[in-house]
């Protein structure tokens, strides 16, 4: 080795991205000028030699001395070829190791003054340990990479002894980055080049595992797909070999051809038809299969489109309502009225009716009766006790087990886009944490909204607005304001004593013969019978404990000739007694004697009418005003402003005002068991009064309803029909009503019109003078006295 | 200048960067080999023979064509090779007579005569 170091001077290829080893074989392709110029140079030469150096930074066009490695590659040109205008390529081997000494950046082309950097030699048991297990990593990494790689790749690994070059060729195998490779390249030592190696591969090697196993997931999952897939093939050209379809194929093929048959609308169809094509992607064990299967069905057997043809006949839909019921004048015309509006405009909306009135009224008859008069189909269903919005509206699909509302249900049911629908006791919806299924009706009773109902099960527009809805209630006061606005009320009030003997003779009677298996000759009912077992066996505004009663004596009768000992018979009101033993309600008879303080009131009830008495009495000594019978907060209100009014025209009255102030007055309301309230019986509190005080006697056979105020008008009051058949009921025949109550009695019915006597009052001096005559007279002297005095 | 592909190789013997082709012939006397080393001028050329093993190295010195000329595309590998063949006998003895012809470079190996000689 001389002192001086061996320095010459080449052309420079800078290389992007790659670096040259010694002793291997790189293609390269050149494009700058300047290397160009440098391989031009570099051919011209005898010996065709370059230098290799890597950029650090691949993206600079013209690199400067900094810009390059400072350790590089002598290489040879072994081939080289144009590959167009100004592209050359290049195939080098590597040679030997150089480190720069000085980089000429002079035009045309790069050169530099390099020493030969010779490559390490040393020697360890760590490198032998180093190489064999890099040939075997590089072994492993081969077959991940290349499971298909020719066997003599790996025989060169295997072959190889010097251990750079193993390296080496590991590096360019595996095509370490540049950064990686320059480090290689670098490697002062034998053993650190190969730790290198063995580092990166190792990674490599762990990458490719990660890699292999991902891949191989991924076609396992698919092999089983595809495995599930040709079987269920199989399976069908086994059914089909046996001509049995395969079972899921043949309901989705069923299911097909009845959405083709189906008359759906074309947004309804659409969206079937994208469920249909799930289901046929389905296995039918899938959990989801049933849920589409019976969704379909659903969506198929509702009626979209069906609707049956109305009957427009407006004299027969008469004649039918006239048939099923009897009375009901209002509700009559308002069916009929419909009918005649569908017959001008077959699209009109239907009217959302409410029958209120009390039970065994006929209510929910009456519906189906209208259903028979319009020849529409009837659908009912009970809101009673419904406190969960779901069961209106559905739940939804995602839910097991999830049902469609009970609207969509009657819908199907019914088979038709138009029956009358019947919502039965509207009035006892409830609600709780799960909802408030009123909420959800209002969108239902909504002629503007229900033409899109939206069940949370079909999730699809169904147009309820050719539904004739018709609700009933016993009272309004429970349903909320909102959905009160949405109904047309219709009241069915209580039925006088001539109507449920009508009735009974026309309906329940015939029905409860029917039943019993007698014939009308085998068993008559007089008309005093019936007469009498409304009066003394049933106390109700309907007829359902008459139709009891009525059934009891035909099932007595029916027992006597099925013991044989019977000829036909005529039920008279004495045989009742023997049948029914003795009569549960005395009739409410007027009381024949009232003393003073005791006056006749009428309530309106849930069940039609009733007489109550009002009974005041003085407390001498005692102090107020005790109100006792269960008396409602208005109730008492009403007790007291009457007192007040009575105390304030003590003088008109000729009361002692001593007695105001000296003794209390307990004003009692029986039957001390059921609640009341309401303003009605304010007239009756201050006739009690006026009576109690003035120790006139009110009359007996005078009844008596109104609303009064602190300066004495008389109010008027709802109800009015029930009270007048009550008053009626118990011989009655007088009732003071308020004068704004005078256009109710329409209602009534005529033959009750002509046997009442009616007085309005104004005033509760009006109400006073028709009930206690004498104090009528009292006060007409006093007026005239005062008249007298002031002349 | 960038690596075009990722293919890799590498030559066989070390500092020896080509390998020029070789035609070995048996003869009435020895051996003939036949070397393909046109434009290698004879003073390049350097005969080896080790035991069984002849070597044929040296370099190929691009000679240029004229002035002025560039290359448009090269094939022709230059610069030091070296050719190595193992021969099926020992030939240590043999008298080794080389000859250029038409860029060919013949080695003739008489072993017979040296037999004959002993």
């Amino acid at each position: 080795m001389s002192d001086q170091p061996v320095v010459y001077e080449l052309p420079v290829l800078p290389l992007k991205n790659a670096v040259l080893f010694p002793y291997l074989l790189m293609p390269l392709s050149a494009g700058r000028p300047g290397s160009i110029a440098a391989v031009e140079a570099a051919l011209a030469t005898e010996s065709k030699e370059v230098l290799v150096f890597t950029q650090r930074d691949g993206d600079v066009d013209s690199p400067l001395q900094g810009d390059l490695y400072p350790i590089g590659t002598k290489a040879v040109i072994r081939k080289m070829s144009r590959a167009g205008e100004g592209h050359l390529e290049l195939l080098v081997l590597g040679m030997e190791r150089v480190a720069l000494v000085k980089l000429d950046t002079s035009e045309p082309f790069l050169k530099a003054r390099v020493t030969p950097l010779p490559l390490p030699e040393d020697k360890s048991s760590e490198i032998e340990a180093l190489q064999s297990a890099l040939i075997e990593l590089a072994g492993e990494a081969l077959a991940l990479a290349q499971p298909n790689a020719p066997q003599e790749l790996r025989g060169l690994l295997s072959a190889n002894e010097d251990p750079l070059r193993l390296a080496f060729v590991l590096a360019s195998m595996f095509s370490f980055d540049a950064e990686k490779a320059q480090a290689l390249l670098e490697a002062p030592t034998r053993a650190e080049a190969l730790r290198l190696v063995h580092r990166y591969l190792t990674h490599e090697v762990q990458v490719l595992e990660l890699r292999n196993k991902i891949t191989t997931e991924a076609r396992s999952e698919m092999n089983k797909e595809q495995r599930d897939y040709l079987l269920r093939q199989q399976m069908r050209a086994i059914q089909q070999e046996l001509g049995e379809k395969g079972g899921e194929q043949a309901e989705a093929e069923q299911l097909r051809e009845r959405l083709e048959k189906a008359d759906l609308p074309e947004d309804i169809l659409k969206e079937a038809n994208r469920e249909l094509s799930r289901l046929e992607k389905l296995p039918p064990g899938a959990p989801d299969y049933n849920v589409i299967r019976t969704y379909l069905d659903y969506v198929l057997e509702l009626p979209w489109r069906k609707s049956t043809e109305d009957s427009l006949d407006i004299a027969k839909a008469r004649q039918v309502l006239d048939e099923d019921h009897y009375g009901l004048k209002d509700v009559k015309e308002r069916i009929l009225e419909h009918l005649g509006v569908l017959k001008l405009n077959p699209n009109a909306k239907a009217p959302i009716l409410c029958f209120v009135g009390p039970p065994g009224v006929g209510k929910t008859s009456l519906g189906q009766s209208i259903a028979r008069a319009l020849n529409r189909k009837f659908e009912r269903l009970s809101l009673g006790g419904m406190h969960d919005e779901a069961e209106l509206r559905g739940h939804r699909r995602t839910y097991i087990g999830a049902m469609p509302g009970r609207v969509i249900q009657a819908m199907r049911r019914a088979g038709a886009n138009n029956p009358v629908l019947m919502l039965d006791e509207v009035d006892k919806l409830g609600r709780d944490f799960r909802g408030d299924p009123a909420a959800a009706l209002l969108e239902i009773l909504d002629p503007e909204q229900n033409k899109t109902f939206r069940d949370n099960y079909l999730d699809l527009p169904f147009d309820l607005s050719k539904v004739l809805f018709v609700t009933t209630a016993n009272a309004l006061d429970t349903i909320p304001r909102p959905l009160l606005d949405r109904m047309e009320l219709l009241r069915l009030a209580g039925y006088s004593e001539e109507e449920k003997l009508e009735i009974a003779k026309r309906y329940l009677l015939p029905k409860q013969l029917k039943e019993t298996g007698l014939s009308a000759e085998q068993c008559s009912i007089p008309d005093d019978t019936i007469r009498w077992i409304t009066s003394r066996y049933t106390r109700e505004a309907g007829v359902r404990q008459l139709e009891r009663a009525i059934g009891r004596v035909a099932r007595k009768i029916a027992l006597r000739f099925a013991e044989g000992h019977a000829e036909s018979c005529v039920v008279r009101p004495d045989d009742l007694i023997e049948m029914f033993g003795p009569e549960p309600f005395s009739q409410e008879q007027a009381r024949r004697e009232m003393p003073p303080g005791v006056a006749t009131g009428l309530a309106w009830t849930e069940t039609g009418g009733d007489v109550l008495y009002i009974e005041a009495t003085l407390l001498p000594d005692g102090k107020g005003l005790t109100l006792t019978g269960q008396l409602g907060e208005v109730m008492q209100e009403s007790a007291k402003a009457a007192q007040s009014y009575i105390w304030s025209h003590a003088g008109d009255f000729e009361i002692d005002p001593a007695l105001f102030r000296n003794s209390g007055v307990h004003v009692h309301v029986p039957a001390g068991a059921i609640p009341k309230d309401g303003p009605s019986a304010g007239v009756t509190m201050a006739t009690a009064l006026a009576s109690l005080y003035t120790k006139l006697p009110a009359r007996s056979d005078v009844a008596m309803t109104g609303e009064i105020t602190l300066t004495g008008l008389v109010l008027p009051i709802g109800g009015v029909k029930e009270k007048v058949l009550a008053a009626r009921r118990a011989g009655i025949l007088t009732v003071i009503l308020p004068k704004g109550n005078q256009k109710d009695l329409r209602d009534l019915p005529e033959h009750v019109r002509n046997e009442m006597k009616f007085v309005f009052a104004e005033r509760v001096e009006d109400v006073l003078r028709a009930a206690v005559p004498q104090l009528g007279e009292r006060m007409e002297s006093a007026k005239t006295h005062r008249i007298d005095h002031a002349a | 200048m960038r690596s075009r592909t990722k293919i890799w190789a590498f030559a066989d013997d070390a500092p020896a960067l080509w390998q020029p082709s070789a035609d070995v012939y048996r003869t009435r006397d020895g051996w003939l080999l036949k070397f393909d080393l046109a434009g290698v001028r004879a003073e390049d050329v350097m005969v080896t023979v080790r035991g069984r093993r002849v070597s044929v190295s040296g370099v190929r010195r691009d000679l240029i064509v004229e002035e002025g000329c560039s290359y448009y595309s090269m094939e022709i590998s230059y610069n030091r090779f070296e050719r190595s063949i193992e021969m099926p006998a020992d030939l240590e003895n043999a008298r080794v007579t080389l000859e250029a012809r038409n860029g060919l470079l013949l080695v003739r190996m008489i072993t017979k005569g040296n037999q004959e000689y002993v």
